[in-house]
Parts: C-alpha cells; structure tokens; sequence
C-alpha cells in the first residue's frame, strides 16, 4: 500500500463522521459482505435489468442534514422522499428541480436512474441539480464526490458518473442539492399549433409538450413575464389548461431536430407525448430512434464497472447500457 | 544578446494571454511563436541569455506587423511597441540583422526629390507593365504627376497651423494633401508647409520600425526642424502621426516632448473644429463606407473615433466586426512578408465584405495601398470629406 | 532524438504543423500560470484524424501528449512535463451550427468570444463567458469545466456541452453524450467535462445554443466597506433573485482596472459590485429594483444602472481584464480560485486580507461573488528575493481558511500543476483513489496529461483486498497509515 499522497492530510471536517452515514457504510459493508443493491421507492425498479436473485437489499438513510436557504443548497440523506424535500424547502420558498415525479420516489433513487422529468427544457437535466454526494464504495468505504458549494471543478467529476449508474458504481448515502427560488407565476396552455413555430417565438419555456396534434406549453416566472408569454401563446391558438396532459407509458429518446421534422399522420397522433426541444418521448414513437452507442463507450463502461466494482457485488443485474426505450414508465 | 530595453516593460507581461485574438499574426496562423505573448517571451529569452538570436528568432521578429494591437488589447499595459523596436535595434547594432540595401533604402527616405523622381520612374516602369504592382502592394497607377500643393488664402490674422507633408505619402498621395488643405482652409483656419530645405520630408518611422534608431533619430530631428514656432502640427497620415507624437521618447529631450504636444491627427483637428465647416453639397452618397482604423491610428495614437465624427455628418458609416485588427500592410511589411499579410488582408476582406460597404475610408497611405491592391476603392476620409463639402471633385 | 517522431509526424499532418525548435519548446513550455515546462515536439492538427494519428505517433514512440488550446490556463495544466508531445488546437477552428437541434459543433481551437459572436446574428450565445473569453479555446473550457460571470444563473460549462468527440489516449475514437434526449449508459461526457486533458483530445464539442435574453440590465453599487459589499452579496440571493452575475472588486483592483479601462469605477469605493439582471423584460426590471433596493439597505454609496449597451459592455470590459490589470501595480500575480458558501464569503474575505498583511503582501480581490468563488490576487515582483516564498505560504493559508469555512479548492480553473498538493487537504485518499478510477477508465496507461490533478500516491494499490481493520481506519482517517 502506498503511502499517503503528499504531506497534507485532509481536513478533519472532510472525514464522515455522521454515525448516521457510517452506519449505511457498515451496513453496505466491505468486499466480502456479498451483492448488495439499495432499494429507494421502487417507483423504477424494472429500469436497467432485473435484480439478480440472492442480492440483498438495503435502504439509504433518509433526512435533512443541513439547510441554509441563503445558499440555495440543501444536504439530504440519499433516502429522503421527493415529498419530505419539498416539505424542507417549501417555508424558504424553494424547490430542487426535480418536478413533476412520483413522490415516494427517493432522492437516491432519481439520481441513480438519472432521468429527467418533463421540465427539463427549464430546468436542464437532473443531473445539474448534484454537487455533492457521499456514497459507499464496493469497498465498503464512504467516498465524496464533488463539493459542497454551488460552483465546484476540484479534481475528476464523480458526480456525473453516478447519475445515471443504478447504483453500480457505488449507493449513494447523502446528497447536496442546488436549490431554486419557486417562481411567483406559473400557467399551463395547451391547443393545437405548430410546437417549433411556439418554440422559436418564447423566452425559455419550462416545458412544451406536443402529441402529434396538440401543444400543452408551461411557463413559469414573474407575473408580467409569464402574461406577455401567454399573449404569445394565446395568439397562436392555445387556451388555458389546468396543467399536463396524462403521460403515456414508454420512454424513447430522440434528437430533439427530429420533433421539428416529424409529421405524423392522423393514425400516429396521440399515441406519444413529447418533450419538445429536449427528445423524451413518453409513449409509442412512430418515428426514428436513436442508434445504439459506439464499442468505445461500450468498453469505457464496462471498464469503468470493472474499476468501481471489481468484484461486480453492486446491484448485480442492473445496467446503465441497457436500454431504457419504452421500458421506463412514469406513473 | 542584451537587449537595449527597459527591464521594467518586459516584467510587465504576465503572460495572460489576452492579447492574442488582437494579434493579427496569431489570428492567421495560431501559433505562439507569431503572437505578442510568445515574441516577448522570446525577447526575454535571448534578453537573458538562454537563447541565441538565431534564425528562429529573427523570423518571429521579423513577423510582427508592429501594428500594436497587442498594446491596446492588453490590460497590463506591456508598451509592446518598445520591446519590439529595442529587439531590432540591437539585432541591428549586434547582427547583420537588416541587409544593407534596406539600410540605404530607409535613408532615402529622407531625401524628398529623390523619392517624388524615383516614385515617377517607377510609376513609368509599371506602365510599361514590367513590375507586378498587385504582389507588391504598390497603388495599381502611381500618380506620373505629382500636383503643387497650394494653401488656401484665408482671412489675414486668421489661426495657423501646420501640415505635415511626409514623404512616400507626399510622393504618393498628393491629392490627399491638397484635400486636407481645403478641409482646413473651410474651416477658414491658415496652413503652412514645411520647408525641405532642412532635408526634412521623412518622419523616421519606417527607420524606427526597422530598429535602425541612428537613421530614424536624424530623420526625426530634421522633421521636428522644420516646423519652428508654436502652431499646431496636423499630420494626415496616421503612421506619420504616431511617429511625431512619441518623438520624446526617440529623441529623449525636453524640445521633443514639447513638440509632440503640438502634433495632432488632422481629425482630431477637424473634429474639433466641425461647427466651422460648412453643410455639405450636393445629395449624400448613397453607397455607405466602411471606416478601416491604420493601427497607428487606432491602438497607437488610439485617435480613430475622430475619424467617424468628422465623417459621419456627411456620410452613412459602417463598422468593421474585426475590432481594429491590422489589414496586414505594417508599413514595408507587405512586401517583406507577402504570405502573411496577404492572409491578414483576406480577414479584413472578409470583414468589409460582410459589412456591405463598397467604398473604404482609410486614413494611412500604407493600408489604402494595401487594400487598393486587393481591388478595393480606398479614399483617405479627408478626401470623402471635401468631396462631401464641394471642395475638391469627387 | 525525436528524429523519427518528427518525421512520422511530419508525413501525417505536413512538416511546416510539427515544430522542434528549441526556442518553440521554450514557448510553448508555459501557460497563463507561474509554473514551466518543457515541450517536446509542437504539433498542430487540423482535424480529427490528424489528432488520432500524433496520438498514435506518440503511442508508438512511448511518449506522453499534453494537449493545449490557448495557453491562458491559470493553475499549468498545459504545461508540458518531461517532453511530451505537445498537441495545440489552435488551427482547429470550425464551427458547425445545428440549429434544429439547438446545438453548434465546434472544434476545440474555436475561440470562446469567437463563437459567441458568430452566434450573435442568429440569437443566440455560448453562456459561459470566463474573463479569458476573449482568448480561451473551447477545447480549454470543456477541459476546465470553465466558468464565468454569467455562469451563476446559466450554469457552468459542463451544463451547455452536450456531445464531445473524444480522441482516447489509444488513439481510438468516443462520442460521449449525444445530441439525444438520454444518451445509453452513465454520463461519460460529464466526466470528461473538467477531465483537465487527462482523459483523451476534444476534437469536437456540440454545445448548447443559449438564446439572446430579451432584455439586460447590468447595475454598479459602491460601497465604502468591503464588508457592506459581501453582505448585500448574500441579501441579494437571500431575497430570492438569482441574477445571471454578481461580481466584486475591491478597492486596490478597482483603481488598477480604472486605469486601463476607464468605466468609470468611483476608485475611491472600499468595494464595488456588479450586477447583471437578464431575461424577459418584467423579471428583469422587478429584480432591478429589488437589487438596488437590497444594496442601498446594504449600506451602497450609490447604484447605478449601465444606460446603454455602450456603458454596459465598459462596464463588464473593466471586470474581464481585470488579472491584466493588476501588473500596473506589480508584474506579478499568483492566485487561487477557491469558492466558500456564500454566507462565509466576508468572514473569509477578512482572513485573506489578514493572510496577506502577515505575509507583507499585496492582495487584490475581484471574484465571482454570486458564487462565493474567491480570486485573491497576491501581486508581487518575482524578482524580488524570497517573495515566492511568502506567496506561497499565503496561498496555502488562503487555501487553508476556505476549506475550513467548508469551501473547495477550485471553482473553475482547475487543479493542474499548481493546486495539485491541495487535494490531499480536500479529500480522503478513499476519495482521491475513487477519482484515479475514473482516470484510469479513460487513460488505463496514464499517457495523457500526465502528474497533473492527482497528486502523487492517489491510488490505493490494495483497496480490492481492503480487511476489516484497514476499513476501519481509513473510515476514520481518510488516510492509509
Ligand atoms: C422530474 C422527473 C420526472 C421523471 N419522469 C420519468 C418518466 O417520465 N419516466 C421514467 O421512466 N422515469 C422518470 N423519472 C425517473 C424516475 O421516476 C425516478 O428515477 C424514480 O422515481 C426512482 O426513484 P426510487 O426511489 O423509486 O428508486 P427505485 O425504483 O427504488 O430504484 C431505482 C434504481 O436505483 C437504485 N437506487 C435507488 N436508490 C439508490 C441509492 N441511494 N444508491 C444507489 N442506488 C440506488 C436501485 O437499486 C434501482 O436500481 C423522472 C425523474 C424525475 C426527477
Ligand atoms: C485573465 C484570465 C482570466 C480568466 N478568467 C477565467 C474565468 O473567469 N473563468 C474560468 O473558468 N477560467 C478563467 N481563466 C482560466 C482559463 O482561461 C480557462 O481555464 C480556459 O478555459 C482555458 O482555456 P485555454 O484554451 O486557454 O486552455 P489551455 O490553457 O490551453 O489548457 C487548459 C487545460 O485544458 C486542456 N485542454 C485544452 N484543450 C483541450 C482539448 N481539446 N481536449 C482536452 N483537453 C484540452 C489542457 O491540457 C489543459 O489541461 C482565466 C484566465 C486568465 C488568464
Ligand atoms: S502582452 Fe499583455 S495581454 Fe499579452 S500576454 Fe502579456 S500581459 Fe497578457
Ligand atoms: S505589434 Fe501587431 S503583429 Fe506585432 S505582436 Fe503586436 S499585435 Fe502582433
Ligand atoms: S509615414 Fe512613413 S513615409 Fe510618411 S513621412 Fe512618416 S516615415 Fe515617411
């Protein structure tokens, strides 16, 4: 074993003391404690492969840890709610970005499927949302990625690898989120129009969402803004709507050019909803898919999975790689 | 090799790097060795003895375009300029840095008659159709007569001023002299020209650039020379200008100091000076034109707003989107380093042309050439000037 | 030596785009940094496969690649070391715009300003707008994760880069990320984000088209105490508005910058702070007037809002050059880039300045405030004797008093060289080994940028066999002992 990197030695405050997290650590356990995976809602189990059979099943710990509304970050248990965040940064008037999901639904758990909600042509993808997480290692040793404070490029980006992993990297055991303030308007519209005519006339909608046929558009943001917008909208035809239209089950993936260039006939209308400017499509799409990824990517996944979990006892079954075409579904 | 520089100005680089987009060698290669950055590191480097000025050396050196855009881009305030002319000084003092027949050619300069007969000749020569004027950057006809010059009478007891002829400029572009001496007459204001008795004609700069201090020194001292008294020096060639502002720095004495306070860009002058002007005649111009900033003016003498204010009351002016890089003219850089500057040039065609203007207004004899050279109209501002004002023909 | 490298080189790109010159070496040996090196042969791609092949070529001869964009790197991660190859992207300068997927490709040598401007006719920008934006390549800000003023509202750049060609230290060819909405498998482009060229060559970079904000406002509020400034900082973000920057400058900076610019900075304020508001046109005057009501109640002399475009583009022009400037007080600088939360922001602030009065140092502060990413530049003279010293062990107590206040060590100009013996102070080895993993996938034979970032000793040979007692101790010490 070599010996430590450099005369320094880290921070007192940056070894994990919380008895809480140590506990998931020991709980996870070391190289020889067999196949683990976490197990946060369950909202999204199927996604990513089955489960192996003989793995055992461990929850991450839930909580707030710290909220300082001043800094529009808040520091989570991986097993908190999506509902017990909201109730945390609700009195502040603040929200994370993760809208629009089931609730029960763990922060761990949205993290590790790594797939956004229907806001994110607003909000940027979830995985903007992580600047800190602590995880438990195959080793059995808790790890921090990332940093704490809302601006951060201190050594290799582990957040970004985790996001999206199932768990196969590492379970995750605590998370700093960035926070924003909640918008003082909101409104939906919806109607039949051309999406990429709306798209191009508005000021960065939160989500504009479009079955073949129908827009249902979302804004957000000062009162007067969010009115100025609507005239847009009205104008091209749409009225107001109470919120979203139900979201058909099935997830694809597709450049978000595609949407501007697919014409639908009247049979392929309303089988899908899609995110306009962002290429999530829920439900049955008619139209071309995304191709599947380069043996590169596939080589520096695998090896990334062999360098993380040599002895492959992290959610065993699951995979990023995996398709997540039409499995997924959002209820 | 020491360098005859001041150690102070190389310590100012830090080495940011922001100066290199405005460096237009960078800009046409993106090589470090041809960037403001890279030259003053080298420069240090043989400064400091850790690198012979050999061939490599000499070639970044010789690169530089000297249009000093590095110096208004960086925010350190690195006087680039110096550095680079105490580099080719002492190349020149400790190598056979500039060959002989350059030496003699910068000196001749000085000598006005021989330069209006030598440009005539030359002018009969390319008639004939035996030089190609084009890869020369030379004017497409160089003028075979060169027109008197005659001040305009003004009112007796009337303010003077004084109008610096030059010398390639004088040979070349008369008719922009005898512009700027009916745009200052206009403004009812008396002009005196230098006498040549003095052998003045050539402000030194070209000499200056070259590093040959000796020769620019005698030149600029002949120059100040010929204008004695007080009145105001207005100089309508923007290279010429910055040479004459900054001579307290080549000369080193008080009087040299004293004098470049005198020393104005005729449209600095003439900006100061607008209520004086008549309205113009005759329908505004149609076609709008595009204001080409000389480096000497713009980043040197950083004049170059002048220009649009005494322009734009009388003509539709379009700005260029390359913020002030140089055309690649440099002065006899175009025809020492073809390859270079006619790249340089193609981005400045390419920011004309994306600007719609069909007629160019420049202020610096060496740049209008350049750019003639390239096919394009180029009319020294003061001529649109008193074309606009009825007082020359357009 | 590099005979045949040269010439191998020289028969794949052309002989006049690989360069050995001693003097060439020399300058190509450093960055915008304090830290040297030395270049080994300088080659200059035009495409892609020109970049495979000079890393084959270097894979063949055993030697190293560094790549490099515009060399205006703050902490030498494109200082060569040991001679590699050096692989410039300048000449790589196309720009490709998809504007049905609202995305532009470039390639690396493409100017950050450049590509903003030739952007600019059709609506749109590139958001992260580091004070280099006039020099930095994009190549370098996908290496760095850059970030600039703009960056607090638009996020930094790992959020608008959507799709990098990726040439790998074997030379072989990766798209990470992709145009679609869900990319199949983890966030392989994010982790190249920042990856300070140790994980391969960016040959091109599909980023995000940001459109033009309908309306801006860029407000200045002065401040007699440095103190009043940082806190109407914080009142600001806690009264609910993000705006898309918060900048300060403090007094010393604000007087060298004004020398240069001419803003119009009061050089007489203790600090000043720079606002800018943007997007649709009610948000933007709401959150003008809250700002300059929370400044005004933080004590602000004055607010002014820019007039006019002119005044506001002065205005930002004083901030962007401001590193430059402060050679007009020494002709050195050294700093550290480190970010705090931004309610520590003022209780650090006064150890800086503390910091830099023990150690007879100038220190001049002009930073992403929003943020809480400090820039203390310590302004010296190298040639003054034993004065790197003292920079350096003020750097490390600045360092030192970040992390305590729970701050990192980079907000954005990354580790490189220079901070690399840092990260020992930030994380556990556990947490430094995890990071080499990542390396590793990319780079398994470490031939890319190599020693930057990690320091030395980050991998943890044995963690495959980690026993029970060793798990325990290194849970509770972040170290092996
Ligand atoms: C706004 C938004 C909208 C979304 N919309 C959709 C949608 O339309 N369609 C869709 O298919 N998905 C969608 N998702 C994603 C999905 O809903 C969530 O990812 C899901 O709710 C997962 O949460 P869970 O706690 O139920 O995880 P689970 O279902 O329990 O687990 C999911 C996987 O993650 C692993 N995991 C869970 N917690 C951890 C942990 N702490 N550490 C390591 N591994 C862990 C599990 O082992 C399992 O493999 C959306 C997500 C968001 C944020
Ligand atoms: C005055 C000044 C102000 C600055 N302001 C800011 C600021 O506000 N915000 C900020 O974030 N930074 C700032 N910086 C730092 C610097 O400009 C940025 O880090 C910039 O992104 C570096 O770009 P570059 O092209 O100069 O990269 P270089 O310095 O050439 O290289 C930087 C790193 O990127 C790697 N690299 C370069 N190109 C590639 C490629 N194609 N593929 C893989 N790796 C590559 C190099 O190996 C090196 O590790 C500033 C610097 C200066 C001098
Ligand atoms: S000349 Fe000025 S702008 Fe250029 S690198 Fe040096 S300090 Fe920076
Ligand atoms: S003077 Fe002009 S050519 Fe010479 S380094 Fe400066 S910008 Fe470049
Ligand atoms: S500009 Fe040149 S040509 Fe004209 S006088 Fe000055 S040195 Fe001579």
């Amino acid at each position: 074993m070599s010996a430590g990197p450099g005369p320094l030695a880290p921070l007192p405050d940056r070894v994990v003391r919380d008895p809480v997290l140590l506990a998931f650590a020991d709980e996870v356990g070391g190289v020889d404690a067999g196949p683990v995976a976490v197990e946060g809602g369950r909202t999204q189990w199927e996604l990513g492969g089955r489960s192996e059979p003989g793995t055992r099943l461990v929850r991450a710990p839930a909580g707030v840890v710290a909220f300082e509304p001043a800094e529009m970050t808040i520091q989570v248990r991986a097993g908190t709610t999506l509902d017990e965040l909201d109730a945390a940064l609700e009195p502040a008037g603040q929200r994370v970005a993760l809208q629009g999901l089931p609730r029960a639904a763990t922060v761990g758990g949205v993290l590790c499927v790594g797939l956004s909600g229907p806001t994110r042509l607003g909000h940027g993808h979830i995985r903007e949302t992580l600047l800190q997480t602590r995880y438990v290692s195959s080793e059995g040793l808790l790890v921090t990625a990332g940093g704490p404070t809302v601006k951060n490029v201190t050594g290799f980006d582990l957040c970004r690898v985790l996001v999206g992993s199932y768990g196969t990297l590492g379970l995750l055991a605590e998370v700093t989120l960035r926070t924003r303030p909640r918008p003082q308007a909101t409104a939906w519209l919806a109607g039949p129009a051309d999406p990429a005519d709306l798209f191009d006339r508005l000021y960065r909608p939160m989500s504009l969402l479009w079955d073949g046929e129908t827009v249902w558009l979302h804004l957000e943001g000062y009162p007067e803004d969010v009115a100025v917008q609507t005239a847009i909208a009205l104008e091209a035809g749409l009225q107001p709507m109470a919120g979203p239209p139900p979201l058909p089950t099935g997830r694809h993936s597709v450049e978000p050019g595609v949407l501007r260039r697919f014409r639908p006939d009247r049979a392929q209308r309303s089988g899908f909803v899609a995110e306009f400017g962002v290429g999530v499509v829920h439900g049955e799409w008619p139209g071309p898919t995304q191709g599947t990824p380069d043996a590169s990517v596939v080589t520096l996944n695998r090896r990334l999975k062999q360098l993380f979990d040599p002895t492959g006892r992290l959610n065993p079954g699951r995979d990023p790689l995996a398709p997540s075409n039409g499995k997924a579904d959002h209820r | 090799m020491k360098l005859p520089l001041v150690e102070d100005e190389l310590a100012s680089c830090v080495s940011c790097g922001l100066c290199l987009p405005h460096c237009p060698t960078f800009r046409v290669t993106g090589e470090e060795r041809y960037s403001p950055r890279g030259r003053i590191e080298a420069i240090r480097q043989v400064h400091v003895g850790n690198q012979p000025a050999d061939a490599s050396f000499v070639d970044m050196m010789d690169t530089c375009l000297q249009c000093r855009g590095c110096e208004t881009a960086c925010p350190s305030g690195v006087p680039f300029g110096h550095l680079m002319e105490a580099a080719r000084q002492g190349l020149n003092e400790q190598t056979r840095y500039q060959p002989w027949y350059r030496r003699v050619g910068y000196r001749t300069l000085a000598y006005h008659r021989a330069l209006v007969i030598g440009s005539r000749a030359l002018a009969l020569v390319q008639r004939s159709g035996l030089v190609p004027s084009r890869r020369l950057g030379l004017p497409d006809r160089l003028p075979l007569r060169v027109p008197a010059l005659r001040p305009q009478t003004v009112a007796s007891g009337a303010a003077r001023v004084w109008l610096h002829t030059g010398c390639v400029m004088d040979a070349w572009q008369r008719d922009v002299h005898a512009a700027a001496l009916a745009v200052i007459g206009a403004t009812g204001t008396a002009v005196t020209l230098p006498e040549r008795i003095h052998g003045a004609g050539c402000c030194g700069a070209l000499a200056t650039h070259a590093g040959l201090v000796g020769v620019a020194r005698a030149q600029a001292e002949a120059t100040m020379r010929s204008f004695p008294g007080e009145d105001p020096v207005l100089v309508d060639s923007a290279g010429c200008g910055a040479q004459l502002k900054d001579l307290g720095h080549l000369l080193g004495t008080d009087e040299a100091s004293h004098f470049s306070t005198r020393v104005r860009d005729i449209h600095e002058w003439i900006a100061e000076h607008l209520d004086r002007l008549p309205d113009g005649v005759g329908p505004r111009r149609t076609v709008s034109v595009a204001v080409q900033d000389p480096c000497h003016l713009r980043h040197v003498q950083r004049a170059h707003l002048s220009v649009r204010r005494v322009l734009a009351p009388y003509l539709d002016l379009v700005e260029l989107d390359d913020e002030g890089l140089c055309c690649g003219a440099g002065g006899a850089y175009s025809v020492l380093q073809p390859e270079l500057a006619g790249d340089i040039r193609t981005r400045k065609l390419e920011s004309i042309a994306r600007s719609g203007a069909t007629l160019v207004a420049s202020a610096n004899p060496g740049c209008s050439l350049h750019l003639a050279a390239a096919g394009l109209t180029v009319r020294h501002p003061v001529q649109l000037l008193a074309e606009a004002l009825g007082l020359v023909d357009g | 030596m590099d005979g045949t490298l040269v010439a191998e080189l020289s028969a794949s790109l052309s002989p006049d785009r690989v360069h050995n010159d001693h003097l060439e070496q020399v300058l190509y040996g450093r960055d915008a940094s304090l830290m040297r090196g030395d270049a080994g042969v300088v080659c200059f791609p035009l495409t892609t496969a020109e970049v495979q092949a000079c890393v084959r070529a270097a894979l063949r001869h055993d030697r190293a690649i560094v790549p490099r964009g515009s060399g205006t790197g703050l902490a030498g991660g494109a200082v060569p070391l040991e001679q590699p190859l050096l692989i410039v992207t300048t000449k790589m300068t196309g720009i490709e715009v998809d504007l049905d997927n609202r995305v532009v490709w470039v390639q690396p040598g493409v100017i950050n300003l450049d590509l903003t401007r030739h952007l600019k006719p059709l609506g749109f920008h590139f958001a992260p707008d580091p004070s280099s934006q006039q020099s930095c390549s994009l190549g370098g800000n996908v290496a760095n994760n850059s970030g600039g003023p703009h960056c607090l509202a638009y996020g930094v750049t790992s959020a608008h880069v959507v799709a990098i060609e990726v040439v790998l230290p074997n030379g072989e060819l990766a798209v990470l990320g992709g145009l679609g909405a869900d990319p199949a498998g983890v966030d392989l482009r994010g982790a190249f984000v920042g990856s300070e060229g140790c994980m391969g060559i960016a040959t091109r970079i599909a980023v995000r088209l940001t459109p033009n904000p309908p309306a801006v406002a860029t407000l200045l509020a002065d401040f007699v105490e440095p103190a009043q400034a940082a806190a109407a900082v914080s009142a600001i973000i806690a009264a609910g508005v993000v705006p898309a920057a918060i900048e300060m400058m403090d007094q010393r900076i604000t007087q060298a910058v004004e020398a240069f610019v001419g803003a119009g900075y009061p050089t007489d304020a203790g600090a000043i702070v720079l606002v800018e508001v943007d997007g649709l046109p009610g948000g933007v005057a709401f959150e003008t007037e809250k700002v300059r009501e929370v400044c005004m109640a933080q004590g602000a002399r004055s607010v002014r809002v820019a007039a006019d475009e002119a005044e506001r583009m002065l205005l930002w022009k004083g901030r962007k050059t401001a590193f430059g400037a402060v050679a007009r007080v020494k002709p050195n600088y050294y700093l550290h880039d480190t970010v705090v939360p931004r309610t520590k922001l003022l209780d650090v602030l006064r150890q800086v300045y503390a910091i830099a009065d023990r150690h007879d140092l100038i220190v001049m502060n002009v930073f992403h405030a929003g943020d809480g990413n400090l820039h203390p530049l310590l302004v010296f003279d190298a040639r003054e004797p034993g004065i790197l010293d003292r920079v350096h062990a003020a750097g490390e107590e600045i360092v030192r008093a970040s992390l305590e206040a729970g701050g990192v060590l980079s907000g954005e100009h990354g580790i490189g060289l220079e901070k690399q013996p840092f990260m020992a102070l930030q994380f556990t080895q556990p947490d430094l080994d995890a990071q080499a993993r990542l390396r590793d996938a990319f780079d398994p034979d470490g031939r890319c940028n190599p020693a930057k970032v990690l320091p030395a000793g980050s991998r943890c040979g044995d963690l495959a066999h980690l026993d029970a007692h060793h798990r325990e101790r290194l849970l509770a010490d972040g170290v092996w002992v």
